[in-house]
């Protein structure tokens, strides 16, 4: 390979097709060479060295390679396709997010903005009323996308959480884009809950003041888990709201304040007046309430609707009318939480719900309090209505138990009644028989009498011919009269 | 064409020419490989989010150019198994930073580097307001973080940053030490600052974090193990002593002195000022116009003192503490109005007291503040 290796010398005639012009052979060109300048240092240990660093470098790149290959973990796939696509799994993470909270403080058309909103739902013990609660998820006109969930399910004892996973599950794996939400998060987190979910002791006096501390706990820290500095709104809704309005983001949202409520009523049966406002805790301040609040104890905490605390505001659900604006706004200070939509900001800066007292207030009506405070607007939409499910509470089922029974003993009264009828008409179809042959008998007596007089008459003619005759005629009248009344009567 | 006749030095490959050509190789290719962005561990990459839809407290994998992106996935968080504890290292639990900046200064930013807790437990959260001071603190902020998380060795980058700009102005156009320290500028002054705190924790706070570090952007130095120490003691919420380091012209070296003075302890006199106070006043600390009395743990340094002494406190400064997470899920935050008198900080350690949190205050333990 090398000159010196080669010994002997060949001269090829030039111009031959298969060496150079000068005559050397094409082919191994290094071989030949008398007439070639042998460098002076081509000794045969620098020529040994040299190979050494040849193979060395050779020996050198491959380790580099595979050591380059093995530590970056990345395939040589990556490697021949330049960087160009991303490495095998396509695992490349992004440390650093940038927000600019300007750009999300929320405005009237918010859908036309791209504004998220985060909806906050707290749930516990909530299964039975999950399947409606989807189906007015899925109703929303407001861009899905731009809706990001979260939950928080806490100390359920029935199979909440797994229903919402797999109703959530199912919409975002299904094939209709539009009905894919944006961010979902489901959190648990049990408080330990010594009160009960039923009606009875969920609305009971005694128990309000330590359940809605505890309600707002658990409401603090849904949101502080799930606000991103992406939310420009966040709504709060009850999963046991029942009928609601389709567009209700953007209905409360085009009013553009920075907390609004509609008004809360429940349908009732029949019996308790059709109809009833449901939630009393959005309300406006009164002077009796801010006196009656000065002689509470620091803790003490004012529940509205309750006839221990007579506090004489003026509540949202009562000024209700059926036909009046939807869009008319009323300044509120207390708000309900069963539908509340919040600027995000009003969060951010800090208003939540307050676990303690706050103002002699605790959980959404400290909230109303606490927005009023840092200056924000707080308004209830008097006539938009969204109706809430109605539970029977323990009076009412007591009541409708004793309805039930009151209405088993009319119909029991009402079967007695009409076997009674019935008895009587069985009885009363003789008379009508008797008083038939009474009639005969009647009659043949009043024939009889006729004869008697006729004969009497007759006897009396021959002595008075012309007087006995008007006085019998008479009486047979009578006669007739009284037995025509009596059978119009009877029949 | 055939050349003329003559000697043509034919060139011999030189295998100096060849090494240098395989070294020049694997050069390039070093360079078309290490182009790409910079890599993680796989522990990592595992808590990455899948969608860029997730808690900032996590990274997110960047979607492959040109895929159809996917819905984002049901996220499951179970915050009964966050814990909280003494030993944060040893459970691996997730430390939240977060500072509100105005000024950025790079001894800050040494220092965080220098703290000895994994840096991929840790996320960092600043919001700066949108002023033209502002704006150069974000510049030189986002210069050190893309120094550190892009090129940075990997011990060093954090888990995830997040910058936050604000949404309202400031309301004071100066910084200036002076005029901030104004007694009838401090309410509006300090209720900016409580709603800057309270955007920066609602809006990163996120499912998994266990304790959050407020850490002014102004201290410059902390011991390294700050957070190990500090949650140790298994507080609520727990401050250490501030204090600057400047130069005494008296004893002719560097000395220290106290900074912050709204760790305290509550007095009787405070609070009978309090009661006759208008309900939206707030009382002041460290000013002479308005003499509270109160015990302040600044002046409670003690040069042989036990390091983990601790002593409970009514009000809290923000410059250095560290808080139990759960403290501000229940709901404490700092009240940008007067909330019993006291606002931001202050209210902050009264409305976590309301909730039935304590606060304490270590009096030797000692952070430091810039000295401009």
């Amino acid at each position: 390979m090398l000159p010196f290796t080669s010994s002997g010398s060949k001269v090829i005639p030039r111009h031959h097709v298969s060496g150079y012009s000068n005559g050397y052979p094409r082919g191994n060109t290094l071989e030949m060479s008398p007439h070639r300048f042998q460098p002076r240092g081509t000794t045969p240990s620098a020529v040994r060295r040299r190979r050494l660093f040849v193979r060395l470098g050779i020996v050198a790149a491959v380790i580099f390679f595979f050591v380059l290959c093995s530590w970056s973990g990345t395939s040589f796939l990556s490697i021949f396709s330049l960087g160009l696509i991303s490495s095998g799994d396509g695992i490349q993470l992004e440390t650093v997010r940038y927000y600019d909270l300007s750009n999300v403080q929320g405005t009237a058309r918010g859908w036309e903005r791209e504004e998220r909103i985060l909806l906050c739902v707290p749930l516990r013990d909530a299964e039975e009323h999950l399947p409606m609660f989807f189906s007015h998820l899925r109703n929303f006109t407001y861009p899905h996308n731009l809706i990001d969930l979260a939950f928080l399910v806490s100390d359920s004892k029935d199979r909440t959480l797994e229903v919402l996973t797999e109703n959530l599950e199912a919409i975002q794996a299904g094939d209709n884009e539009s009905q894919h939400f944006g961010e979902i998060s489901i959190i648990e987190k049990d408080f330990g809950q010594t009160v009960n979910q039923d009606v009875e002791s969920r609305h009971g006096f005694a128990a309000q003041a330590s359940r809605r501390k505890l309600m707002a706990r658990a409401r603090n820290w849904l949101l502080s888990a799930a606000l991103r500095p992406s939310h420009s709104w966040v709504y709060w809704r009850d999963v046991d709201v029942e009928t609601a309005p389709f567009t209700i983001l953007e209905d409360l949202m085009r009013h553009n304040k920075d907390v609004i409520v509609p008004n809360v009523w429940r349908p009732l049966p029949d019996w308790l007046g059709g109809e009833q406002p449901y939630d009393l805790n959005s309300w406006q301040e009164s002077e009796t309430a801010l006196a009656l609040a000065d002689t509470l104890d620091e803790d003490a905490v004012i529940v509205e609707g309750y006839a221990e605390y007579a506090t004489w505001r003026p509540h949202l659900a009562y000024l209700r009318d059926p036909y009046g604006d939807p869009d008319m706004e009323m300044e509120i200070d207390g708000v309900g939480g069963v539908s509340i939509l919040a600027k995000a900001k009003v969060f951010r800066y800090g208003v939540h719900f307050p676990a303690f007292s706050f103002e002699k207030h605790a959980e959404t009506e400290g909230f109303g309090k606490m927005a009023k405070k840092m200056q924000f607007s707080v308004v209830g939409l008097p006539h938009y209505t969204i109706w809430h499910m109605y539970e029977p509470s323990v009076d009412d089922i007591k009541h409708m138990e004793q309805m039930e029974q009151e209405k088993l003993a009319k119909e029991q009264e009402e079967k007695e009644q009409a076997e009674k009828a019935k008895k009587m008409k069985e009885e009363f179809t003789n008379p009508a028989g008797q008083w038939e042959q009474d009639k005969t008998k009647l009659q043949d007596i009043a024939l009889k009498e006729k004869k008697k007089e006729a004969k009497a008459v007759v006897d009396a003619a021959k002595e008075l011919p012309g007087a006995a005759k008007p006085p019998a005629a008479k009486e047979k009248e009578k006669v007739v009269a009284r037995d025509g009344k009596q059978e119009g009567g009877k029949t | 064409m055939a050349r003329p006749m003559g000697p043509v030095r034919l060139k011999r490959t030189n295998p100096v020419t060849l090494v240098l050509g395989a070294a020049l190789c694997i050069f390039i290719l070093y360079f078309v490989i290490g182009s790409s962005a910079p890599d993680f561990s796989p522990s990592r990459k595992a808590t990455a989010a899948s969608h860029h839809l997730s808690p900032p407290t996590s990274p997110f994998r960047k979607p492959a150019s040109g895929s159809k992106p996917k819905p984002p996935p049901v996220a499951h968080y179970n915050l009964n198994n966050v814990t909280i504890t003494p030993n944060p290292l040893e459970n691996r639990e997730n430390i939240l930073i977060l500072t509100p900046m105005a000024r950025f200064y790079q001894e800050y930013w040494d220092n965080l580097l220098k703290l000895s807790y994994p840096h991929e437990l840790i996320t960092l959260g600043f919001i700066l307001p949108k002023t033209k001071e502002g704006n150069l603190a974000t510049t030189q902020l986002q210069k050190q973080i893309a120094k550190t998380q892009k090129t940075g060795p990997e011990k060093d980058r954090f888990k995830s940053i997040i910058i936050l700009r604000q949404d309202f102005d400031p309301p004071l156009a100066s910084q200036d030490e002076s005029e901030r320290h104004k007694m009838q500028n401090q309410k509006v002054r300090r209720a900016a600052m409580a709603k800057a705190r309270n955007s920066l924790l609602f809006s990163t706070l996120g499912p998994s974090t266990s304790w959050v570090l407020w850490l002014d952007a102004d201290v410059v130095e902390t011991p390294p193990t700050l957070i190990q120490d500090l949650a140790k003691h298994d507080k609520p919420v727990i401050a250490p002593n501030c204090f600057q380091r400047f130069y005494n012209p008296e004893t002719k070296a560097m000395d220290e002195r106290p900074y912050d003075y709204n760790n305290w302890q509550d007095s009787p006199t405070a609070q009978e000022m309090a009661q006759h106070m208008d309900p939206d006043d707030i009382l002041l600390e460290g000013y002479a116009e308005m003499a509270t009395y109160r015990a302040l743990m600044a002046k409670m340094a003690k040069p042989d003192g036990l390091l983990h002494e601790e002593v409970p406190l009514d009000g809290v400064g923000g410059a250095a503490l560290l808080v139990k997470a759960d403290v501000h899920r229940d709901g404490a935050m700092f009240p940008p109005f007067a909330f019993y008198h006291l606002i931001e900080t202050e209210g902050f350690a009264k409305m976590a007291k309301r909730l039935g949190w304590q606060p304490v205050g270590l009096p030797n333990y000692k952070v430091y503040h810039y000295n401009e």
